[in-house]
């Protein structure tokens, strides 16, 4: 048994057989051996049974994309075997392992040659050099044993290991498969980790280097709450780790002292809506529209949105659902959009920038929908929040924007109600206005992930400033203080629903801070009711007094018993 | 035996016309070669190699010249030359 140490990023565990993701510009090259060295006969057969692996897997890709897809997308699998079979390539690499260099050496170098001569043509030869090049590395992966995986449909009992992985790698994965994620790299507050959590699969990120040494088949074990990662894990471990932390409550609930605190879910599609009801969460602090349009070639009409927005209340008819506008930007391109690409994406043209002013027409159909949404049968509970709001006149363009609609929506007869509104904290000019935001808003909700990357000017998908950016840095602590303090001064309740809501280690300091509710990933919510019935707000409040008074974060991580 | 056709595929040589063109070569007998229509003997190339007939890089409406020799040449040029000068074509440029 050996452990490994990261960072926990979602709180469960799970034990499976590792695979590794290894994306194919990390396909290196052992070291070529002298010609003399190289059995010809050893060679050649691993070339071949290469091929035969090859063309197997590209069999069922083809065979699977053509049942799901289509003909036609499914041709380009057609394409990836011709270049397998070859006899223009097959024959030189054949003599090129005949006059003793290694199959992968031989498949590397001759796919290069093809590659470069494509390259040097024109546009359609270019794309021609991607099928070679997928073939190519399908190739070496097979040659060198590194197993060519495909995320979307991985074995039961999956322990994926990677370099690092990308979004859309996480979201193409089956939760009920992959029994845990482990990177070398990442922090909890990586896209990447946020969409794991959101599908419930265990993960550990930034383990560092150390990872590479477990092999492929290993047995593993991921602890997301601790952070580890337990190589043959021992029967005693396991048995561990099967107990769940925390039981389920459906009910809301309140510190040991008596002071109700929300604990919400976040989501970011309608099918997370059953799971984060099912963990108890007591409505959705968060609900992210993006999903909604992306993917697709127009945005999504009027009637889709009122249908995703009174799904969402239906299924938490007793409580409060955050729907929160567009926000997108250049780092989350929408291909209809045509939004700019901008050399600073986080401080570019994003969230209510871009819905008070180019896409008007867009954000005047959430309202739509939202307003005839709030009149809907559960419709008490909806609520609107502002992304990246930084100025009070985007406040001002959205009421104007809603006494509008309303009028419209009036003169066409359509029944509507007005939600309440409030806006996300997350740049350091909302906590500074908190105050005039809380007079005219009915709630503010802080986003810790974008707040600390402002306030610490630390990019968070950035590991060499991975040290700045988290929230208990004394800056940003005392930026949450300063804007609950403000909003309750304007008769404004307020919610966080960065990630640092769901960390139950932080709940009685934030409770302590004088937050009204926690909006976190499903998954932490029993966790965090747990440790909102031991808090007592009056300790909580002394503990979060005298964190504000630390100098450092290490003064903060010391006076919250952290490692 | 050889005989000189003119592209007619919108792909040219490419894509799905090009793939094929390798697939039903492969089901004949013959060895079959193919080069620009305005190119020397020396310049043909092996039909039976994709990477060989894309990399001629000919266009829609170029003429390419086929040499095949076996028993079964003579229908192995029919099949090759059906295709270069079918309209029915091509959903390969989608992919």
């Amino acid at each position: 048994m050996r452990t490994l140490t990261g960072v926990g990023s979602t709180p469960l565990t799970g034990v499976g057989v590792v695979r590794w993701h290894r994306p194919a510009d990390e396909l290196t090259l052992p070291p070529r051996p002298a010609p003399a060295d190289v059995n010809v006969e050893h060679e050649r057969s691993r070339f071949e049974t290469a091929q035969d692996e090859v063309r197997e897997a590209l069999e069922t890709a083809r065979t699977r994309t053509a049942a799901s897809v289509g003909e036609d997308e499914a041709a380009v699998f057609e394409a990836h075997q011709q270049f397998l079979d070859d006899p223009g390539l097959v024959d030189d690499i054949q003599d090129a392992i005949d006059d003793g260099t290694p199959a992968p050496h031989a498949v590397s170098a001759r796919f290069e040659a093809a590659i470069n001569q494509f390259e040097a043509m024109d546009g359609r030869m270019a794309e021609r050099a991607d099928d070679l090049r997928d073939v190519r590395d399908r190739l070496l992966a097979a040659l060198l044993g590194v197993e060519a995986v495909d995320l979307a449909s991985l074995p039961a009992d999956t322990v994926l290991l990677a370099e690092r992985l990308t979004p859309s790698d996480t979201a193409a994965l089956d939760p009920d498969a992959v029994a845990g994620i482990v990177t070398a790299t990442g922090g909890r507050t990586a896209h990447a980790a946020i969409i794991a959590r959101a599908l419930s699969i265990p993960a550990v990120v930034g383990v560092g280097d150390e990872l590479d040494a477990i092999e492929a088949g290993t047995e593993v074990l991921v602890d997301g709450e601790a952070g580890e990662v337990v190589v043959d894990p021992s029967t005693e471990r396991r048995a561990a780790a099967g107990g769940v932390t925390a039981p389920v409550r459906d009910a809301p609930v309140e510190t040991a002292d008596g002071k109700p605190i929300e604990v919400a879910a976040n989501v970011g599609s309608v099918t997370e809506l059953d799971p984060a009801a099912a963990r108890g969460a007591d409505g959705i602090g968060l609900f992210r529209t993006e999903f909604l349009y992306f993917d697709r070639e127009r945005p999504p009409d009027e009637d889709e949105l009122y249908a995703a927005f009174t799904e969402a209340m239906a299924v938490f008819p007793d409580n409060r659902v955050v729907v929160r506008t567009l926000d997108v930007g250049g780092d989350k391109p929408i291909s209809y959009l045509d939004l700019p690409t901008e050399p600073n994406p986080f401080l570019g043209r994003r969230g209510v920038r871009l819905s008070v002013d180019e896409h008007a027409d867009l954000f005047e159909t959430q309202l739509r929908a939202l307003l005839r949404a709030a009149a809907s049968a559960q419709g008490d509970g909806l609520a609107v929040m502002l992304p990246m709001v930084a100025r009070l006149e985007e406040v001002t363009a959205v009421l104007d924007r809603i006494d509008a609609v309303a009028d419209a929506l009036e003169t066409a007869g359509v029944e509507f109600a007005i939600p309440s509104l409030g806006a996300m904290v997350e740049t350091p000019a909302a906590v500074f206005l908190a105050d005039r935001l809380a007079e005219r808003l009915d709630f503010l909700s802080i986003g810790t992930n974008d707040l600390t990357q402002y306030v610490m000017a630390a990019d968070r998908e950035n590991d060499g400033v991975a040290t700045l950016h988290d929230p208990l840095h004394p800056a940003v602590l005392r930026a949450i203080d300063h804007t609950v303090t403000a909003a309750h001064a304007g008769d404004a309740w307020v919610g966080m629903c960065g990630e640092m809501a769901g960390d139950p280690a932080l709940t009685s300091l934030l409770v302590g801070l004088g937050l009204d509710e926690l909006s976190m990933s499903a998954v932490t919510v029993p966790a965090v009711k747990a440790r909102v019935m031991e808090t007592d707000t009056e300790e909580a409040a002394a503990l979060a007094a005298e964190a504000l008074t630390c100098s450092t974060r290490e003064d903060v991580r010391a006076l919250l018993e952290l490692e | 035996m050889e005989r000189t056709v003119e592209v007619v595929p919108a792909a040219g040589l490419h894509a799905r016309p090009a793939s094929s063109l390798v697939q039903t070569v492969n089901t004949f007998d013959a060895t079959v070669e193919i080069g620009r229509g305005t190119d020397g003997a020396d310049e043909l190339v092996s039909a039976n190699s994709m990477l060989a007939v894309t990399g001629l890089n000919v266009t829609q409406g170029e003429s390419v010249r086929l040499v095949a020799e076996g028993p079964d040449a003579a229908a192995a040029l029919d099949a090759v030359a059906a295709i270069l000068t079918s309209t029915v074509e091509d959903e390969g440029e989608a992919s």
